[in-house]
């Protein structure tokens, strides 16, 4: 027994490194308590299906589960991540996205640095960041941030990939307009390899990019969203800008479950809140029959959290005859 | 032959041997040299690209000696008090300087003597002499009062009493001499003789230390260069750590073998001495500089100066034998991005207390700006926020550089928010505005004279799609008939 424990130890720590050479998230190779007599045949599922259950700092918890479930356990800590905005109009969502994730990974990090390196293309178009607010919504001390403005797109990366392969940062924002050819899936593999075996976070942040292929693991699609009035005493005061919203959209991801979601950013406690009172459904509803959320009030999309519903999608997951589009149904002669 | 402009007159300024031989003289005018010779060639004279010429050379001299001074348009003194030895001797420093230089087209005179105003005479009046100490006497005495270094009006007057030699200047009574024509004279005669001493005052400021190596095959490649600073900077840790120094500026000099001197310069944000960070540091200078760095024929002499030093603090690492120093990281980060990308590549905002949104924060040079405080454990009180019982006014996340005009056509009332505005050509519907925030211009500021800045009415913009901006009048509708509508800028977008 003691022999197989050491050997199957063996066999998960070479899976483990095959996995860091892969790019692949590194992942604990649980064996499921429920079926040890064949924990090798388990094994194998897990890695085949690579939704292994990961180590719990693996992953930074947004703090709202089901985004939290989608991203399959939170945004990867120790890897690019790159959140779009569509315009460069939308950098001040994306600025406030990326920097409240950043105020999340600061939570646990406290003290440290955080370097913002853009492009002078985009520092123009888009303004620096404005050390006097960060601090009162994300909790970033001036002192704590550091900028390089590279005046051309290679200075930028070079910069970036010799920042992300430090400790010393908490997080290394690269910020990038449009999709230039120099970022393609060469250049962000190395970003992302230097910040896995760094394990720091590095956001890439790309205004008016393209979904073009990228190494980054995780896509977020940024766009602002209406606030919430402010809260008073006597209620919510009519016409008001209240706290920052923002309409997440998973672009890409390891579970490649779609979503949408309208985040509000709570500047007091420094976490997120999701927005209930108007969901969207993207999708229609399921027509397989048993609801995975009958609880809730709306109807989901998802499954929920810990559903014993399967996450692959079956055939029953197609959209009705009469949902599909009118010209994409066959027409009829005559 | 080389012409200048004096008094209206062309003269000649220069000319060469075969000028020489035809009978020319300094001093001609071009005029009358051209009614001899119609045939020579006149160039005009160019002070300027002489003095450049001039400087180019004192940097090459610089491999003899660090105190290299220049003296008036044609002459450079050199200071090799203690350096003749390793070139051995003087004699043989004197031919190599003299051969260096015919090698390189210059027709050069040089003389050795152990005060500056002898080696002055010896090389303008012998040429190629050197002067033990002692014999500055007798090399002055049948010179000529030109020897001397006198001012022309002085010369003239003494040679108009009769004192035609510097040898009889030396044997008048010195007392009438200064009274009739000034101190100078006697401190120029006492200093040429060593009765007085004089200060050569170099070009360049001598580094405290420098380590060079010289190189019988010259190198041109960058990794050649590269290899040998990391040499150069093990040998100049030794002398760091006996000073209890550290290096704040280097030099990096490569000598060309045909005379061109490059320099290059780095800055350290903390002290440093270890020679694989120094060697790190001029390689991305050495990257970023590869384009204008001509190897030419390759460099023979490559030295390592250290320009600024400061008390380097010694921090005891752990027993693993690596200081867990994660602001040393960022400094010596901050130092590569700035060694290739320049000054001004790594910044770091500093508050300022001003309530003018664009110069409350600062962006300053990271080597410039205060170090970070060391994060205390377990410090929850922030320093910069104001008592929580005041509630900030909001600041955006994001600040344009200069605040962009924007077009209002309307408010719904005269000094309120816009119902629309276009910007960057685009028109967007306001759907909902907070405001105003009023910010005045800072009085003292102000030149006296000076009108008042208009005041500016900040508002909060949400516009249709839920994007948040922030937008500012500036100054106030008025009634006055010429008076200008106040304008509107955009300043920064919320998150």
């Amino acid at each position: 027994m003691a022999m197989s424990a050491v050997a199957r130890d063996t066999v998960f720590d070479l899976r483990r490194q095959i996995a860091k050479i892969e790019g692949t998230l590194p992942e604990r190779l649980q064996v499921p308590v429920a079926a040890p007599a064949d924990a090798a045949k388990s094994d194998m599922t897990l890695v085949r299906r690579g939704l292994a259950v990961a180590s719990p700092g693996a992953f930074l918890h947004t703090g709202i589960e089901r985004l939290d479930t989608a991203l399959g356990g939170g945004l990867p800590r120790a890897a690019m991540s790159e959140i779009h905005g569509l315009e460069t109009r939308d950098a001040g969502a994306v600025a406030g996205f990326a920097l409240s994730l950043v105020s999340l990974i600061l939570k646990e990090k406290q003290g440290l640095p955080i370097l913002w390196v853009g492009t002078s293309e985009i520092f123009h178009e888009a303004g620096l960041p404005y050390a006097r607010g960060l601090h009162a919504l994300f909790g970033i001390e001036p002192e704590q941030l550091l900028f390089s403005e590279a005046p051309k797109l290679l200075d930028a990366l070079w910069i970036a990939e010799e920042a992300a392969r430090m400790t010393a940062f908490a997080a290394v924002i690269l910020e990038i307009r449009g999709s230039p050819r120099l970022l393609d899936l060469t250049a962000t593999r190395r970003l992302h390899a230097r910040a896995q075996n760094a394990s720091r976070p590095l956001l890439l942040l790309r205004q008016a990019g393209e979904a073009d292929p990228t190494a980054a693991p995780v896509r977020l699609i940024v766009s602002a969203a209406p606030a919430a009035n402010r809260e008073t005493v006597t209620g919510p005061l009519a016409g008001s800008i209240g706290r920052p919203a923002f309409k997440v959209d998973i672009g890409k991801s390891r579970t490649a479950l779609p979503g949408q979601f309208t985040l509000e950013w709570n500047p007091n406690e420094h976490a997120f809140a999701e927005r209930t009172e108007n969901p969207v459904a993207v999708v229609p509803a399921s027509q397989r029959g048993a609801d995975p959320a009958p609880a809730s009030g709306a109807v989901l999309a998802f499954p929920a959290v810990g559903s014993p519903a399967p996450i692959l999608p079956t055939v029953g997951d197609q959209p009705s005859r009469q949902q599909h589009p009118a010209h994409r149904s066959p027409r009829r002669a005559g | 032959m080389i012409s200048h402009r004096d008094n209206n007159t062309q003269r000649i300024a220069a000319l060469d041997e075969r000028a020489e031989a035809l009978k020319l003289k300094r001093g001609m005018g071009i005029a009358d040299a051209r009614a001899m010779h119609p045939m020579i060639d006149v160039v005009e004279a160019d002070p300027e690209a002489d003095r450049r010429l001039l400087e180019g050379l004192a940097d090459w001299c610089d491999r003899y000696t660090p105190l290299v001074a220049i003296d008036a348009e044609d002459g450079l003194f050199l200071d090799v008090t203690g350096c003749t030895h390793l070139f051995g001797g003087e004699r043989a420093m004197q031919d190599e300087i003299l051969t260096r230089f015919f090698q390189q087209g210059f027709d050069v005179r040089a003389g050795l003597a152990s005060t500056p105003g002898a080696a002055w005479a010896a090389a303008r009046f012998h040429g190629n002499r050197i002067v033990a100490g002692g014999e500055e006497e007798a090399l002055l005495s049948p010179l000529p009062l030109s020897a001397l270094r006198i001012a022309p009006e002085t010369r003239a007057s003494l040679e108009s009493v009769g004192l035609r030699t510097a040898g009889a200047v030396m044997a008048a009574p010195r007392a009438p001499l200064a009274r009739r024509f000034g101190a100078t004279l006697l401190l120029r005669l006492d200093q040429a003789l060593g009765r007085l001493d004089e200060a050569v005052s170099p070009r360049l400021p001598v580094a405290p230390l420098s380590v060079e190596r010289h190189l019988a095959e010259p190198v041109m490649l960058t990794d050649d260069i590269e290899r040998l600073i990391s040499r150069l900077a093990v040998a100049l840790k030794t002398d760091l750590e006996r000073r209890g120094e550290g290096a704040r500026t280097l030099a990096l000099l490569l000598f060309r073998v045909d005379g061109a001197v490059s320099r290059i310069a780095v800055g350290t944000s903390r002290p440093m001495r270890e020679p694989r960070l120094i060697q790190r540091l001029f390689h991305e200078r050495l990257t970023a500089l590869e384009q204008t760095i001509d190897a030419g024929f390759g460099f023979d002499l490559v030295r390592l100066s250290v320009l600024s030093v400061a008390a380097f603090d010694l921090v005891q690492g752990d027993l693993t034998g690596e200081a867990d120093d994660e602001d040393a990281d960022i400094a010596l980060f901050a130092d590569r991005v700035r060694a290739r990308l320049g000054e001004a590549a790594v910044l770091k905002p500093v508050v300022v207390e001003s309530h003018l949104p664009e110069r409350a924060v600062k962006s300053v040079p990271f080597a410039e700006a205060p170090q970070r405080r060391a994060p205390a454990a377990g410090r929850t009180v922030s320093r910069t926020a104001p008592p929580m019982t005041i509630y900030p006014p909001e600041r955006p996340v994001r600040l344009f550089r200069s605040p962009e005009p924007i077009e209002v056509p309307a408010t719904e009332i005269p000094e309120g928010p816009p119902m629309n505005f276009r910007w960057r050509r685009a028109l967007y519907r306001v759907a909902r505005a907070e405001g105003p925030e009023r910010i005045a211009a800072e009085w003292w500021r102000q030149l006296p004279g000076e009108e008042e800045a208009p005041t500016r009415d900040y508002y909060r913009i949400e516009d249709s799609e839920g994007r948040r901006y922030w937008l500012y009048r500036q100054g106030l509708y008025s009634n006055a008939p010429q008076a200008a509508p106040p304008r509107w800028y955009m300043h920064g977008v919320f998150a």
